[in-house]
């Protein structure tokens, strides 16, 4: 398999948070997922595949080329915020259009790929409004729609179900499902609910206190190991899954 | 949860006492300009000198809002978007003037341009000193700081990640800019660009030093308001601030004007907080 990210002994500081010596590969076509307790350094580590930050130790390349190398139009990265960093000033139409409008797609083409993208996630009925007006859910297609219609190689979203109800999450995790078979490309997300990790994703890392303590199948998650941070955490969240340790 | 209330209301009270002191106490300022200045107002207008004050006032502080905009901008995007050596010294040195009396910096630009330096420029015709061209420079030098610490403040407000998710989509850095921090920060760079050319129309301590003040030459409204008290006119100069005081209704207007018709569509745009 293809390493589509690989990151060598990275570390980064910022103010008193440090991420410590990171190594990972996440492959061609993956979906992997980042777990971790809030203010375990999911989101940085995530920002820094993305090349957030520059002044860094360590190596991030994104197929074989340095993050901070590649001008940050050219990543062909797709990036989905927590709170899914829409355009507050454009309807939901421009934002999903903006990235298609800088590639100076003809106004047809354009027209066209919005309304597929949101026929897929089911925004066709919302494609005038602004943000502000939006529902989490809404805003959450909205930003997926913005992110994919450019067919990016990776995607990367931070926390990307935690606004949302658990109907809403459900059906969410089935599209992205959908979505990855569609579109073929690698997903990254970062979140602490560990059902979610193991919906989602093929493999797994586990992050306690700015550092990658382990990667796992998604299927081994509570895997009993030497590390006890990670047994605690596992334990600690997991309530009805002890008895798995 | 009633004595929470009770201090709450207390607290909202003695804020619109305030309010309300401060409104009344500027109320008779302006009161006390159009009261005194409205009967003179138009024998104003048919004056030869005062329209030529209100045609130097409008064009000298139009002139220098375009050049604190067109200086201000890329420096505000610089000290906020880019990291440089010294930036910190940098920013402190562009705004140390905002606590300088003004009276200082027109003398600080009548001795640069009294110089040699001046003297070569008045001889390749650009005359500063007693000149119009001088007016513009005291009122930009005033304002620039004004406007590079408004935009600043602007900019720094304009969420980052927006501008890194539309890096993300493609957008270079131009296009950032131009399509999401100058949107964003829309309604501040309006207002800025409104209340420089305001400020501008006010200025009179920095170009007084620079350019002196000479009837039917250099005399912008404020000038006309200082000539005519020095000759015991004192009708003329109200009249004249009555003039500066429509000026300036009418730009505030304008601003709060602009800003409610560019105000994004929000779920909260009906709730009052209680």
């Amino acid at each position: 398999m293809n390493a589509m990210v690989e990151i060598k002994d990275f570390s980064i500081q910022l103010g008193s948070f440090k991420l410590k010596n990171i190594n990972l590969n996440i492959f061609d076509n993956e979906i992997f997922a980042v777990l971790g307790k809030t203010g375990s350094g999911k989101t940085v580590l995530l920002e820094s595949i993305a090349g957030f930050y520059r002044r860094f130790s360590g190596n991030v390349t994104i197929q074989g080329k340095s993050v901070i190398e590649i001008p940050l139009e050219k990543r062909k990265i797709g990036f989905v915020y927590q709170d899914f960093g829409l355009f507050p000033h454009m309807t939901v139409y421009d934002n999903i259009c903006y990235g298609l409008k800088i590639q100076k797609m003809d106004k047809e083409k354009r027209k066209k790929k919005v309304a597929e993208m949101a026929e897929i996630l089911s925004i066709e009925h919302i494609l005038k409004q602004y943000p502000g007006t939006l529902s989490g859910g809404e805003r959450q297609r909205t930003a997926l729609a913005r992110a994919l219609v450019l067919n990016p190689k990776m995607l990367l979203m931070d926390e990307p179900f935690s606004a949302l109800d658990p109907a809403t999450k459900q059906s969410m995790y089935e599209q992205i499902k959908e979505i990855h078979k569609i579109f073929g490309c690698t997903i990254l997300f970062v979140t602490h609910d560990f059902n979610e990790a193991q919906i989602m994703a093929d493999r797994i890392g586990i992050m306690v206190n700015g550092e990658l303590r382990g990667i796992r199948k998604s299927t081994d998650l509570f895997k009993k190991c030497q590390d006890e941070d990670i047994n605690n955490f596992l334990c600690g969240n997991s309530r009805g899954e002890k008895d798995a340790i | 949860m009633k004595k929470r209330t009770h201090l709450f209301n207390l607290f909202e009270i003695i804020s619109i006492i305030t309010a309300a002191v401060v409104v009344v106490f500027t109320s008779v300022l302006i009161l006390t300009i159009i009261v005194r200045g409205f009967p003179y107002l138009q024998e104003a207008f048919l004056s030869e000198e005062i329209q030529f004050s209100i045609k130097l006032s409008l064009y000298t502080a139009s002139i220098a809002t375009f050049i604190c905009m067109f200086l201000g901008v890329p420096t505000a995007y610089a000290l906020t978007r880019t990291s440089f050596p010294f930036k910190k010294l940098c920013q402190i040195i562009i705004e140390l003037p905002l606590s300088m009396p003004y009276l200082v910096l027109g003398l600080s630009l009548l001795l640069i341009f009294s110089s040699d330096l001046g003297k070569a420029l008045k001889e390749l015709g650009f005359r500063v000193v007693f000149d119009k061209n001088g007016i513009i420079l005291a009122q930009t030098v005033v304002n620039l700081p004004y406007v590079i610490r408004f935009i600043r403040t602007a900019f720094q407000e304009v969420d980052e990640r927006l501008e890194f998710i539309s890096g993300s989509l493609g957008a270079s850095k131009w296009k950032r800019f131009t399509t999401i921090t100058v949107p964003l920060s829309k309604n501040a760079i309006i207002a800025t660009i409104i209340l420089t050319w305001s400020r501008c129309l006010g200025e009179f301590g920095a170009t007084l030093m620079l350019v002196g003040a000479t009837r039917m030459k250099t005399e912008t409204l404020t000038t006309s308001i200082y000539l005519n008290l020095a000759t015991g006119d004192n009708g003329a100069a109200m009249a004249s601030a009555t003039i500066i005081l429509i000026i300036s209704f009418t730009s505030l207007f304008i601003t709060n004007w602009l800003g409610r018709k560019n105000s994004k569509e929000s779920r909260m745009k009906d709730v009052t907080l209680r």
